[in-house]
């Protein structure tokens, strides 16, 4: 270790002040950091009162994905084995496949170590494009602008590969971070100081611009269609809900399977309990905000509860009890990863009850009424961010009055 | 019942006339740096609108569309007036606005000052004059028409209240120098604007 932090010093002297590279500081700083912890915390940005820094906050948070990301390479894997036709698996072609026949791997679904490799074959591209492509923007602006590059960007690029479905094109997540990353957060000034989730901002921008590679039936299973399993399409729980098969409960398709992630769906967002294991963890730490979660939990039974009272006979979607709600789609994920996000979501704690409960009663709401879209939890939370300025403003007013009247 | 509240809803959210359409831009982007003046030029939309889509709508039906004129007499019953609906419109409007001014004049000179040259602008703002064409596009009943013009300026209020209210947020961001002001607010607006479009594709 001795031998690094030489190392890096004697790396690091043309970039210290009248050096020859100062202007590429940032840089270096940002390795240096990486490795060592740095001798000052952040000094400005979203966290000026508190005495937790930001490297700590952010780091808390990836720590807290790696339940999701274990079983986003597991079931991404087991969901691609499954329907992969063991007698055509010669007719598979590409890199991954190569490799995964080469070093004699196969697709045995009930491997787990089979399933983990396969999974990691197209997690991990994703992540590698997401880091290159998004990190290069960081070090860009940091270098023009003069500031430091710093930890936001590693949540925001685990977030991102784990909301996409596994199949997408690279170049597609490749633009897609772009533009999370510059139009959502770097043209604000950086972490701290955005209002939209930059990697939801990303998300909804492939959305928007790729719909065939983004929803579906295929593309939430990463095997090509033509190999799998005759008759087997493999949509997400909630596309079937759509098509109108039947309530959720005549699906062959158990609770217990939907909670613990063995569905098809987004890579990392299918596992509720691995959710529920990050959600622990952010709350302990006090990371994230256990209101807003308490928040969208309350909504989202409410919600579910008036549309059961409410019943119809076409639309399946009323019947459909709350604890089904929150195993399927992005529901869980988004509760505890993306509705805490301290920068977008609003400071003040009424604020957060109101963003929570209305995000939670939204989802129902969108899921239920709107055909267009077979899930909405990462559209529905984009919009409360454009409206968590507005939440605050209500409730600092209030608040600002109410202390008027009392005193004078 | 269920028709008007799918009306409203799509007035508000998915028709929303400033983020789906993007009328009004010029006092949308002009008068959403302070939140006062954002809801102030809210309220006035709202209630402009919800004053003249109506009233355009009785003049449509008894003045302008084809045989409508049909209760002066057997010979007027084949005039088509359509073509006039702009200039009958307009004049609809800019009354209405005046009287809006005189009263937010006399009774809150606070806001009368802060809306400025915004207020009597709002006659020829697109959102109002947009809100009427499209109730004679879509051939709007009366009701329909209180229920639009309601749901679309109190769309436009949302839009701008919440413009402003990212933009007071802002003021503590570090935007690049060139793109300070009216830079980032197209950006800001072109990012609510992607929000928005979680409510397309809505039936009720």
């Amino acid at each position: 270790m001795r031998q690094l932090r030489r190392l890096l010093d004697r790396a690091g002297e043309p970039f210290q002040k009248g050096g020859r590279l100062e202007r590429y500081h940032p840089l270096y700083e940002a390795v240096d950091s990486f490795f060592y912890a740095p001798g000052d915390t952040t000094k400005t940005g979203a966290h000026v009162r508190d005495a937790m820094d930001l490297k700590r906050m952010m780091i808390l948070v990836v720590v807290s994905l790696v339940p999701c990301v274990l079983m986003a390479l597991y079931n991404t894997g087991l969901q691609a084995n499954l329907v992969i036709d063991p007698a055509r698996t010669d007719a598979l072609e590409g890199w991954r496949h190569a490799l995964l026949q080469g070093l004699g791997i196969g697709y045995d679904p009930s491997s787990i170590f089979a399933n983990m490799a396969h999974g990691a074959l197209y997690f991990l591209p994703l992540y590698i494009v997401t880091m290159v492509v998004g990190l290069t923007w960081e070090v860009l602006f940091a270098v023009v602008r003069r500031i430091e590059v710093n930890e936001g960007f590693f949540v925001t690029g685990l977030l991102y590969p784990l909301i996409l479905p596994p199949d997408l094109p690279l170049w597609m997540a490749a633009l897609g971070i772009s533009f999370g990353v510059v139009i959502a957060k770097e043209v604000f000034g950086g972490t701290g100081m955005n209002f939209v989730n930059p990697a939801l901002a990303a998300r909804a921008f492939v959305f928007f611009a790729y719909p065939a590679q983004m929803s579906g039936d295929p593309v939430w299973v990463a095997a090509p269609t033509d190999v799998r399993i005759d008759g087997w399409t493999a949509p997400t729980p909630l596309a079937e809900m759509r098509l109108g098969y039947g309530p959720i409960e005549t699906q062959g398709l158990s609770w217990w399977d939907a909670f613990l992630g063995f569905i098809p769906g987004s890579l990392g967002e299918t596992s509720a309990l691995a959710c529920l294991v990050g959600a622990v963890i952010i709350i302990v730490t006090g990371v994230g905000s256990w209101r807003t979660m308490a928040a969208v939990v309350v909504g989202t039974i409410g919600m579910a509860g008036l549309f059961n009272l409410i019943g119809s006979e076409t639309n399946y979607w009323y019947g459909m009890p709350f604890w089904w709600h929150m195993v399927l789609g992005s529901w869980a994920f988004a509760t505890v990863f993306m509705v805490t996000d301290p920068v977008t979501s609003p400071f003040t704690d009424a604020g957060k009850w109101v963003y929570g409960i209305i995000i939670g009663a939204m989802i129902v709401l969108i899921r239920v009424v709107n055909p267009a879209y077979p899930e909405s939890v990462m559209l529905v939370i984009l919009f409360m961010n454009v409206m968590a300025p507005l939440i605050d403003q209500v409730f600092v007013r209030a608040n600002i009055k109410r202390r008027q009247a009392r005193h004078g | 019942m269920e028709h008007f509240i799918n009306l409203l809803i799509r007035a508000v959210f998915l028709e929303n006339l400033a983020l789906a359409y993007f009328l009004g831009m010029c006092s949308y982007l002009a008068c959403s740096k302070k939140m006062e003046t954002a809801i102030g030029l809210g309220l006035a939309v709202v209630f402009v609108q919800t004053l003249t889509v109506p009233l355009n709508n009785i003049l449509m039906r008894g003045l302008l569309d084809e045989g409508a004129l049909s209760w002066l007499g057997p010979t007027f019953a084949e005039i088509d007036l359509r073509f006039l609906s702009f200039i009958l419109f307009i004049a609809v409007i800019a009354a209405a606005v005046q009287i809006v001014e005189m009263a937010i004049d006399r009774f809150l000179p606070a806001l009368y000052t802060s809306l400025g040259v915004f207020l009597p602008l709002i006659a020829v703002n697109c959102v109002i004059l947009g809100g009427s064409l499209f109730m004679q596009e879509r051939d709007y009943t009366l009701p329909e028409s209180i229920v639009f013009g309601f749901g679309s300026g109190f769309g436009f209020a949302i839009a701008i209240v919440a413009l402003a209210a990212i933009r007071e947020k802002l003021s503590y961001s570090n935007v690049p120098e060139g793109l300070k002001g009216l830079g980032i607010t197209f950006i800001v607006v072109g990012l609510m604007s992607m929000a928005f479009m979680v409510f397309s594709g809505i039936q009720l």
